[in-house]
């Protein structure tokens, strides 16, 4: 332990400790009040079953919309996540209560980015198997390339989500900014994960996969490193 | 534009030499055009408590902001234990400890569960005895488990002020520790400022009220409109 006056010890190691404490106790928060699961799983469901309605009983067309409908729903509902991502800080005085300690800032966005993740990955696991039953696919013999796609785009989402949610947290508008600022930056992730889980559920036959794949991985190493990065300026004051 | 004196607190009996606990000159902060303070000079020795009074807007809380690393000066210069407040915040933020006025608690995490959340982010390598031990310093061990929502405004200051103990910090910075505390428990917010003053670290406080560490400040700074308008010694 550090010597009265001396502070705290510098530690390599900080950034994912003081991540992992963000996540902890986000998760913890969550799992206590239930707020954000519960309605992100309900308006997932709620919308899921508003796009069978619309498209119909007809097995094949819900089979070429399905990773359309599906994105759709998932960022519909990721928005619920995101807007709550830095709620519990708001009520306790702001995100000044995690700049007082000492370390690297972008440790908090690495910590909320976490949090929104497990999160949606949650919620995703619920909503794939509703999906397969509402539309009539079976999603088994997929599953792993699925689980790749939805990982890829929901990492993706969240990577440029968390970053958004953190510009607009001071906004009065937040709640209308949020989506009209984020929107426009997510089109090439939209793009590669409805397009992969598209092909993935339909058949590639011109073998276009591959394409849509690396473009999901390029977006969100280049977006990952990029948000990480600059998320320290969005804290200043 | 006529010069403004320059005003220095020192503490009667210096710890250790070094460098001041404090060094400030004509530090200013900017909000957009609204300046919230201007050109304060000030110096507070090792081991020293000041206090700073003053009304509702005179700056308290933004001085403790900038000297906690939370806010970055818009003028002027400073240190704090050698730290420079514009290009060093980081340290600046390893050498301090700020009990804020707004108590950054989380509702739904147990008292002892914020204070391993806080131990976990500030990397203080502090643990479960560390916590309990804290808890019971400032009386709160019978509410330990017990969810921060259920607790009263003094019971919160209580476990704001041993997420401050639970840091060795060199310099300890206190806005209105006094309130929503009753008189016992303002007396244990003075005995805890001197005990910190025994331990040879230093202390700046922002108060509206007295309570025996203001009044028996080191130095006793007065605030008003953004700027320092009276240093004077205390009456320790």
């Amino acid at each position: 332990m550090s010597a009265p006056g001396q502070g705290s010890d510098g530690d390599e190691g900080g950034v994912f400790r003081r991540a992992w404490a963000i996540l902890w106790k986000d998760l913890l928060i969550e799992g206590r009040n239930k707020q954000s699961f519960t309605a992100m799983v309900s308006f997932a469901a709620l919308v899921l079953f508003l796009f069978t309605f619309a498209v119909g009983p007809d097995p094949e067309l819900l089979g070429r919309l399905a990773g359309g409908l599906l994105w759709v729903g998932i960022v519909f509902t990721g928005m619920l996540s995101l807007s709550r991502t830095y709620q519990s800080e708001e009520k306790g005085g702001g995100l000044e209560g995690l700049k007082m300690y000492p370390g690297e800032l972008r440790s908090i966005y690495l910590g909320k980015l976490a949090a929104n993740l497990v999160l949606l990955t949650l919620v995703e696991a619920l909503l794939f198997p509703a999906a397969a039953v509402l539309f009539q696919i079976d999603m088994w013999p997929h599953a792993p390339q699925l689980a790749a796609v939805a990982f890829l785009g929901t990492f993706g989402f969240s990577v440029v989500g968390t970053f958004y949610a953190a510009l607009t947290v001071h906004l009065r508008a937040r709640e209308l900014m949020l989506p009209l600022l984020l929107f426009p930056a997510l089109v090439p992730v939209l793009l590669g994960a409805v397009n992969a889980t598209t092909l993935t559920l339909t058949g590639d036959p011109m073998g276009n996969f591959d394409m849509w794949f690396r473009l999901l991985v390029a977006f969100d190493v280049i977006f990952f490193v990029v948000c990480t990065w600059i998320f320290p300026i969005l804290l200043e004051d | 534009m006529c010069s403004r004196p320059t005003y220095r607190a020192t503490v009667r009996r210096p710890v250790s030499g070094g460098e001041p606990a404090v060094r400030l000159e004509g530090l200013g902060k900017r909000f957009g055009y609204a300046w919230a303070l201007r050109d304060v000079s000030l110096e507070l020795g090792r081991g020293g408590v000041l206090t700073l009074r003053g009304p509702n807007g005179a700056g308290k809380t933004t001085l403790l902001k900038i000297l906690a690393g939370i806010y970055r000066p818009s003028a002027g210069r400073g240190t704090v234990l050698g730290a420079d407040l514009a290009d060093d915040a980081d340290r600046v933020r390893r050498l301090t400890v700020l009990l804020a006025a707004t108590d950054f608690l989380y509702d739904e995490l147990t008292g002892v569960e914020n204070l391993r959340f806080a131990s976990l982010m500030a990397g203080d390598g502090r643990g479960p005895r560390d916590w309990d031990a804290a808890l019971e310093r400032v009386g709160l061990t019978p509410a330990a488990h017990d969810p921060v929502r259920t607790y009263s405004t003094g019971m919160r200051k209580r476990l704001s002020l041993a997420r401050v103990l639970l840091r060795p910090a060199g310099l300890v910075l206190l806005d209105e520790p006094y309130g929503g505390l009753d008189r016992q428990g303002a007396g244990f917010v003075d005995r805890v400022v001197e005990e910190i003053r025994e331990e040879g670290r230093s202390v700046v406080l922002a108060t509206h009220r007295g309570g025996e560490a203001a009044r028996r400040a080191d130095a006793v700074a007065r605030l008003e409109a953004g700027r320092l308008e009276r240093l004077e010694e205390g009456r320790r």
